[in-house]
């Protein structure tokens, strides 16, 4: 868990993962950079409520030909944690896929393939213990803010629809997860804490994993079938949420600052090499995915409202100013744009309740060009 | 029909594509009839088909043959597709009356309608008795913890007991707030009824709006009186009782009780003064006729549980809006109420749903339904699960369609979703497809017919596309409807009402809570602010669907979309909220608004009318 101060904790009422997580924020300073013109209803239209059943869902993501989308649901009888479902657009069927048993997060469709990964507790004896532990919690009638616990037990597996079967890709201790496929579905990039158990911690190295084992995450990439993982970051704070752009030369993730309190937008080589800052935004900006197009990319930050995320544009080189994209009350975030790019799934708040639920809504690709033209060139915090 | 298929083959965006597959998967639309359902149930000649009237019989007629047309029968052991139900369609005053002998000179009668006149729950009798004041009326029940009885130290019983309309006028808001509670009219003749009272006469103090007035009298569907003569007198009454009263005037009275000291006393009036009530309320008898039909299962139910799903929407509405319900404004009052969106729009939902379901198979029996007297307070829908043809427990699932005609934005309500756990994953598959942007309210404690099905036990649904500013008004015309996501709305409610149908289980039942609303419901709200709220929308404050033309909220500037905060010092975050400030509010006081436009707070001064 990341540190609580007083006045700097941040509630995140929403599913929050593989893009992942955070709890804790400054107050980030409201700057004189005012919104651009374009209206929320200039980018999205249709805007439509996906999920309904369960208590939250999020973390949509597209199958290659559009026309599913896998994502995590608190919905399963008996399990109060995440599991993977996919949603067939053409039936409105949904279908479990995870084991039903333990906490899973960050699924994603393997091209060319019929597999998916996602990252899952289930080999944890102790995940029954824990979800009946999380019920009685939720019946007592407490209320606590919504966090993510980084489970040190959490792996990456490979699901084959086909087989119906499982394959085991990582097992290092600490957590593994936040996978996603590169284009070719050769390999996958994803976010790891193994550095915090793979190497004597003195004593602010324990006491940092005991507060916020997430300072440890780094970028990590392997092949499809869990060989050749390797390491591609290296600097202290959360760095997670991992994306291949369309082309696949390059990742696009989000890197927190030591604290944990802001955090930017970055892209690297697939060797890590390159690593370029794209936003300066002086706030907590993550969950970074680019359009098809690869002209730019979506993103969410808080820097408009201490509690309120936002999506914002920014343009692939980072040379221009974000812009804003939603304007609704509640928390808008993990933006996926559909395969051709004309359909915007994301995890929003905004249908009321504390906890999210997916969407989707028709995205103005013209309008996004159009605005990232209009941007202010990015200036040096 | 055709807008449709235009509209689906020009997007192009592959998830709304696929959804056009999916249509195409699900075999072809059949056409829709809902612009002609509508345009004939709205037309002017059915004159706002009102309950009992000649428009309801024409309405009936029309819907009776396309439900012919369909194939749907009469339910069996039912000759006939109407089943009709009585009901109260209005009251009169029959000629109430009061002499006062003792007084001097000589004992008076007031029989001028201006003076006196029924309450419309008063029961028809004569009472003589000698009178006793009683302040306010109002008792706030022990369980408050209040303090406050009207009737503390006086004996009441069979006397006359005069009351004050409304509630103390100088008080503390907490105390107005708590009082307001309590001062419903009826729940004042309540009180005076326990305490043995013979006869409850209410005047309207002179330090409060419609000073000295008497209440018109309010349309009121009882069947019969509430046990006890009740009528408003005038301030000439008043003033002529107080006048035996050396040093005692009326409005001294009322300004010593309106600081809302809950010692200031009620007395009673010399022994010699006695009075004598005529009270005659005219409950003019009607006959509405719901619509019922059904479409029988394809095959056996055997092994089904509860072998009946229903679909239903009321079709009738306020005939000219007589009755008390109508929004018309200056220049409309008096004109045919045709009620396009409430509810022929529903009306022809479910005719149109009919239409689709009668050429599919069905596992279960499909009742059709179509209310009356729902605008009146959901009397038919009460009359069919007060005596039902079909047993209630046969029935999986009732889905009610009230004002489904103005989607605007994609947006559709789902009210009542709390009433089984099996409806989100229905909603939810069924929305895949339809991609409408879904507000979802647990509440089945709905102003519409899905109150009755709800409180019958019945998992049930209810789809609603929002008020607006012809809610109610002779301006909810047909050329107003939105007939293309009318017809989308149908092809959803279909979809669920199958996956209903196909299984063999049924959804169980959830009883929900109801929220307990502060303050004596609409009776007690004696302010006209003018405001239209949008009941389809959960903002934090209250969102505004519109403001009626003319009145206090659009002369302070507030319009569609603003959402208010904060009235007169006190944070608004609910409709609840924004009922219960309104209580504390002064007929002609400027009171502070806040409100919300486009992300920005700002703020007005609003001058509430009074409600008469």
């Amino acid at each position: 868990m990341r540190p609580t101060r007083d006045n700097l904790t941040l509630m995140i009422r929403s599913p929050i993962v593989c893009s992942s997580v955070l709890m804790a924020t400054l107050a980030a300073p409201l700057t004189s950079q005012q919104p651009a013109a374009p209206q929320e209803r200039d980018f999205l239209s249709r805007i439509r409520r996906l999920t309904v059943d369960g208590r939250r869902a999020g973390e949509g993501y597209w199958s290659p030909d559009g026309q599913r989308i896998v994502f995590q649901s608190e919905r399963e009888p008996g399990n109060p944690f995440y599991q993977i479902y996919v949603l067939d657009l053409l039936t409105g069927d949904t279908k479990r896929i995870s084991p039903g048993l333990g906490k899973t997060t960050c699924a994603f469709f393997r091209p060319g393939t019929d597999e998916i990964a996602f990252a899952s507790t289930h080999a944890d004896p102790k995940s029954k213990q824990f979800q009946e532990e999380e019920l009685a919690f939720r019946a007592s009638g407490k209320e606590r803010r919504y966090s993510w616990d980084y489970d040190p037990e959490m792996d990456i597996y490979a699901y084959s629809e086909r087989a119906g079967a499982l394959k085991r890709l990582t097992t290092a201790r600490g957590y593994d997860a936040e996978g996603s496929y590169s284009p070719d579905g050769r390999w996958i990039a994803f976010s790891s804490m193994r550095d915090a158990y793979n190497r004597p911690l003195d004593d602010t190295g324990k006491k940092m994993l005991e507060e916020n084992p997430s300072y440890f995450a780094e970028i990590y990439i392997m092949r499809a079938d869990g060989s050749g993982q390797r390491r591609l970051t290296n600097v202290a704070g959360y760095d997670g949420g991992p994306f291949f752009t369309p082309d696949g030369t390059r990742i696009v993730w989000r890197r927190f600052d030591e604290q944990g309190l802001i955090a930017d937008i970055w892209t690297m080589k697939l060797d890590g090499t390159e690593q370029k800052q794209i936003t300066d935004f002086g706030s907590m900006s993550w969950a970074p995915y680019m359009h098809p197009s690869g002209q730019y990319i979506i993103f969410s930050s808080n820097k408009f409202g201490f509690e309120n995320f936002e999506l914002f544009l920014v343009d692939a080189q980072g040379t221009k100013e974000p812009v804003r994209v939603t304007n609704s009350d509640g928390f808008d975030g993990l933006p996926v744009p559909s395969p051709d790019g004309k359909t915007l799934a994301w995890t929003s708040s905004r249908s009321g309740g504390a906890a999210g639920q997916l969407f989707l809504a028709q995205w103005n690709h013209e309008k996004a060009l159009e605005a990232i033209r209009n941007a202010p060139a990015r200036t040096k915090k | 029909m055709n807008s449709r298929l235009i509209r689906v083959a020009s997007v192009t965006a592959i998830a709304w594509a696929s959804i056009a597959v999916g249509h195409a998967l699900q075999g072809p639309r059949a056409t829709s009839n809902t612009r002609t359902h509508v345009e004939t149930l709205a037309s002017p000649r059915l004159d706002g088909r009102l309950a009992g009237s000649d428009g309801e019989r024409l309405a009936s007629d029309y819907i009776v043959s396309e439900l012919r047309r369909i194939g749907a029968r009469p339910l069996p052991g039912h000759g006939d597709y109407l089943i009709p139900f009585e009901f109260t369609a209005g009251t009169r005053d029959g000629g109430t009356s009061i002499t006062v002998s003792g007084l001097r000179p000589a004992a008076r009668t007031f029989a001028a309608r201006s003076d006196v006149q029924a309450l419309s729950f008063s029961d028809n009798a004569d009472v003589t008795s000698s009178l006793v004041f009683a302040g306010y009326g109002i008792v706030v029940p022990e369980s408050q913890d209040f303090g406050y009885d009207s009737y503390a130290g006086l004996d009441v019983k069979d006397k006359i007991v005069l009351v004050l309309r409304y509630f103390p006028e100088d008080a503390d808001t907490k105390t107005k707030q708590m009082l307001a509670r309590y001062a419903d009219l009826r729940y004042k003749a309540l009180a005076a009824r326990q305490r043995g009272a013979k006869a409850m006469l209410v005047v309207t103090g002179p330090r409060s709006p419609n000073a000295g007035e008497t209440i018109p009298m309010s349309f009121d569907t009882a069947l019969a009186g509430s046990g006890i003569v009740a009528a408003s007198v005038s301030g000439t009454v008043a003033n002529a009782m107080f006048a035996v009263l050396l040093g005692r005037t009326l409005e001294a009275t009322q300004r010593e009780l309106d600081s809302g000291n809950p010692h200031v006393a009620g007395f009673a009036f010399p022994d010699d003064v006695t009075m004598t009530v005529h009270a005659a309320v005219v409950r003019e008898k009607q006959t509405g006729h719901n619509i019922v039909a059904y479409l029988p299962a394809t095959g056996s139910t055997d092994g089904v549980v509860k072998p009946w799903v229903a679909l239903g929407a009321h079709y009738d509405h306020l005939g000219r809006g007589t009755g008390g319900n109508s929004l018309a404004q200056k220049g409309e009052a008096g004109q045919a109420h045709v009620g396009a969106d409430d509810n022929a729009s529903g009306s022809a939902a479910v005719l149109a749903a009919a239409a689709v379901l009668a050429g599919q198979p069905r596992r279960r029996n499909v009742l059709l339904s179509w209310w009356s007297g729902e605008e009146l307070g959901l009397l038919g829908s009460s009359a069919f699960v007060a005596t039902p043809p079909v047993a209630i427990d046969q029935i999986a699932a009732y889905f009610n369609f009230d004002m489904v005609g103005r989607m605007q934005d994609n947006k559709l309500t789902i009210q009542a979703v709390g009433t089984s756990a099996s409806w989100a994953r229905f909603i939810e598959q069924a929305n895949v497809v339809a991609g409408f942007d879904l507000l979802l309210q647990q509440d089945p404690y709905q102003p519409t017919d899905v109150a009755s099905f709800n409180l019958a036990g019945v998992p049930c649904l209810n789809f609603f596309t929002g008020t607006h500013v012809d809610y109610h008004r002779p301006t909810d015309t047909a050329d107003k409807i939105n007939y293309e996501d009318l017809d989308r709305i149908v092809t959803f409610a279909v979809s669920i009402v199958r996956r209903v149908e196909d299984a063999n289980e049924a959804p169980q039942f959830v009883k929900v809570d109801q929220q307990v609303q502060p303050g004596g419901g609409r009776a007690a709200v004696r302010l006209f602010t003018g405001t239209i709220p949008d009941y389809s929308t959960e903002a934090k404050g209250l969102l505004l669907s519109g403001v009626i033309g003319g009145g206090p909220a659009e002369q302070a500037g507030l319009q569609k979309g603003d959402v208010i905060v904060e009235i007169a010092g006190q944070s608004i975050t609910n409709i609840y909220d924004y009922t219960y400030a309104l209580e504390v509010l002064k007929v002609g006081v400027p009171a502070k608004v806040v409100y919300m436009r486009n992300g920005q707070r700002r703020e007005t001064m609003l001058t509430p009318a009074a409600r008469r």
